[in-house]
């Protein structure tokens, strides 16, 4: 059993290893090649390798599956629940913890590989930050321990502010300050949260905690521990960027890289799933946290997708968008059956790799032009065909058109909506959707159909290959995940049973 | 009831600290309310949190503002 | 006395937060922007000390000659003081990006206004 479980911690250890060491090498760029293709490729094969399963720091098991300790403790020990509780820092892996570290592997091998080949010179910090990032998001999803997600939480702020910075994008310093103010009132915020369940029922472990709330060791209706919903609530709407900060987490996206804009919301959408979960887990019998939870989603759809149809920056339109394409998964966490949240679980693992599919695609105008306004493109089709093609075949993804991941996703959510007595949900998530397909095809209409401006300066550089093998692998799984929806939620499954 | 002290001077410190219009005589006092909690930690059981907050808390982040404002200005516009 | 060491304590903590978003909120400069955001930080670790604290306990350290039942009856709970070392050490690095952050600002606008820096978008 030991032996198979220790991939478990090197799925989190290898990244940020190879990370602190690529961050050494500044100026050897084939070395730092070498490695940071070695370390992506191993992102995603450590956790389709690793069997299920669940790892205690320092090998310190709950008593009750411990008996060479337990025995010759004394019965107010060994008696209560203190025989059953988690000592050691665990780190769960389940089916759905597979699935998503798996696609967030993927979207950062790509990420990776891309800007390797794009530029001439690859630098050591960028891929380190990536590392870094991805490495803290795998950890809050595995992580059963609320402290040591909190710890992943703040390195992966800082992460997310790095890459911001490293993207030497008009403006980005300014970006980056103001998330790290927000964030450092948003992530005390979450510590208090995380205090007062610590003060209430003694523990940090979730399994724990929500133990002692379900049987009765502590007081459910408590007003401190409603205080420590809201906090950690708080929390998790400035992580996953809903609004009130969906204007910055959406400013974020634009100033990065199109490779760091597509880890960027793919770290967006896993920390809102990781935070998601343990509120429902551990709130989940305040009625009211769910439907805090339904109407904040409701609110980023809407401000998401109608502040998209204003922007004049297409890399910040697809920033909005993608803000807005994340109330869909809160929906599904807010109606909290077993069929709803599988079918809010189903739609972030296909909105990470859309999403990163559009922005590597609009990256590639990027890479021609050097152009972000949308009214100084246009006629870019002749240029890039084949990209303008897969970028199209995203869009209609992301709006939910058949054969796509994407189209099974929202069936699901408007089912599982119908099925909890809310249609008027239904019918806006089925209008926010013709929305988004409608601002999607104006800017596709803008930068390639239209006539090419007379001023447009196009480059006379080929896109790297490895960007066009990229978006194809990231269509494949989407399509894969369209025609065969099972495939994904039969992994999902398991933990929407386990929280719902 | 020492530790009643340093929780006055706590918040005192940090009130005085934010009206200060001189930013380094500001980031000096940052090291006030910085070390009377690595005091007070002390009283409240917590020996080793003491220690790092007396060394983060009462010279390392005084010393990162003064640098910060010798970088920058002094004088709050 | 009116209140007990450990009521007082949470007390400050709170108060120490209420400040430090006051600062946030209200002042321009930047750099004391960070201050108060120092601040709250500093709340938020003396809340999770005092959770630990326990009135007329001991330290918890098991010092030779102690006995088994009367280090565990008395010792103080020591699980938040371990978070806390953490946190102090995250909240003093992202500060000190903030504060790199601050300098490079600084150079491009000359001045340290946050209305000015950040106001525009």
């Amino acid at each position: 059993m030991s032996t198979e479980n220790l991939l478990i911690p090197l799925m989190i250890i290898i990244p940020i290893t190879c990370a602190l060491f690529l961050n050494l090498l500044h100026e050897k760029s084939r070395v730092v090649k070498i490695i940071s293709v070695i370390v992506a490729l191993l992102l995603p094969t450590i956790p389709l390798l690793a069997n299920y399963g669940i790892q205690y720091f320092g090998g310190y098991a709950p008593l009750a599956q411990n008996p060479t300790i337990a025995t010759g403790l004394p019965t107010f020990i060994t008696g209560t629940a203190l025989n059953i509780f988690h000592p050691a820092i665990t780190y769960v892996f389940g089916s759905a913890q597979k699935l998503m570290i798996t696609i967030l592997g993927f979207v950062a091998l790509f990420a990776i590989f891309i800007s390797l080949y794009e530029v001439k010179k690859p630098s050591g910090v960028y891929i380190y930050l990536i590392l870094m990032g991805v490495a803290s998001v795998m950890a809050m999803l595995l992580s059963d321990d609320i402290f040591n997600l909190y710890v992943f939480f703040e390195i992966a702020a800082l992460t997310q502010v790095g890459i911001v910075l490293v993207s030497k994008v008009k403006n980005n310093y300014e970006t980056a300050l103001k998330y790290l103010i927000v964030g450092s009132i948003a992530s005390p915020m979450l510590l208090l949260g995380i205090a007062l369940l610590l003060g209430v029922t003694g523990n940090v472990n979730i399994t724990d905690i929500v133990y002692s709330i379900k049987t009765g060791l502590v007081d459910p209706h408590s007003p401190v521990l409603l205080m420590a919903c809201s906090l950690i609530v708080f929390g998790w709407l400035y992580a996953a960027g809903l609004p009130p900060f969906h204007t910055i987490k959406s400013a974020m996206y634009s100033k990065a890289l199109p490779t760091g804009a597509a880890v960027l919301q793919a770290f967006s959408v896993f920390t809102f799933v990781a935070l998601g979960v343990i509120i429902i887990r551990i709130f989940s019998y305040l009625h009211f946290a769910e439907i805090f939870i339904l109407g904040i989603s409701l609110i980023a759809m809407v401000l998401g997708i109608t502040m998209a149809i204003t922007q004049t920056d297409f890399k910040r339109l697809i920033a909005f968008l993608a803000v807005g394409e994340l109330g869909y998964i809160g929906v599904g966490f807010g109606l909290g059956t077993v069929f709803g949240i599988t079918a809010g679980l189903f739609q972030a693992v296909n909105e990470a790799v859309i999403t990163a599919l559009l922005f590597i695609g609009f990256g590639t105008i990027m890479y021609k032009t050097k152009e972000t306004e949308l009214k100084k493109l246009g006629g870019m089709l002749v240029e890039t065909p084949k990209s303008a093609l897969l970028v199209l075949l995203a869009g209609l993804a992301m709006a939910g058109v058949p054969p796509f991941n994407a189209f099974q996703s929202k069936l699901m959510l408007v089912q599982s909506s119908l099925n909890s007595g809310l249609p008027e949900v239904a019918i806006i998530m089925v209008l926010l959707s013709i929305v988004t397909f409608m601002t999607f095809m104006r800017a596709f209409h803008t930068i390639y159909l239209r006539p090419k401006p007379a001023d447009l300066v196009i480059e006379n550089e080929n896109i790297p290959k490895v960007t066009i093998v990229a978006m194809v692998c990231l269509l494949i799984i989407c399509l894969v995940f369209g025609l065969y929806p099972q495939l994904a939620t039969n992994y999902l499954q398991g933990l929407a049973m386990g929280i719902a | 009831m020492i530790e009643y002290v340093f929780m006055i001077t706590t918040i005192l410190g940090a009130i005085i600290t934010l009206l200060q219009r001189d930013l380094l005589k500001a980031a000096i006092l940052t090291g006030i309310p910085g070390a009377s909690l690595a005091l007070l930690y002390q009283y409240l059981q917590a020996p080793d949190v003491a220690l790092t907050q007396a060394i983060v808390g009462s010279a390392i982040v005084p010393v990162f503002f003064a640098l910060a404002v010798y970088r920058t200005r002094r004088v709050e516009e | 006395m009116i209140m007990d060491t450990q009521l007082a304590s949470l007390l400050t903590a709170g108060a120490l937060i209420v400040i430090g978003i006051f600062g946030t909120l209200f002042l321009d400069n930047l750099i004391k922007k960070v201050i108060s955001l120092a601040f709250i930080g500093d709340g938020a670790n003396l809340f999770l000390i005092a959770m630990g604290y326990k009135a007329g306990g001991i330290v918890y350290i098991f010092l030779p000659g102690m006995s088994m039942s009367e280090f565990s009856q008395n010792a103080a709970y020591p699980l938040p003081f371990a978070l806390v070392l953490t946190s102090i050490v995250i909240g003093a690095s992202t500060m000190a990006v903030m504060l790199g952050l601050i300098i490079v600002l600084n150079k491009k606008y000359g001045s340290l206004s946050a209305s000015k820096i950040l106001g525009d978008n």
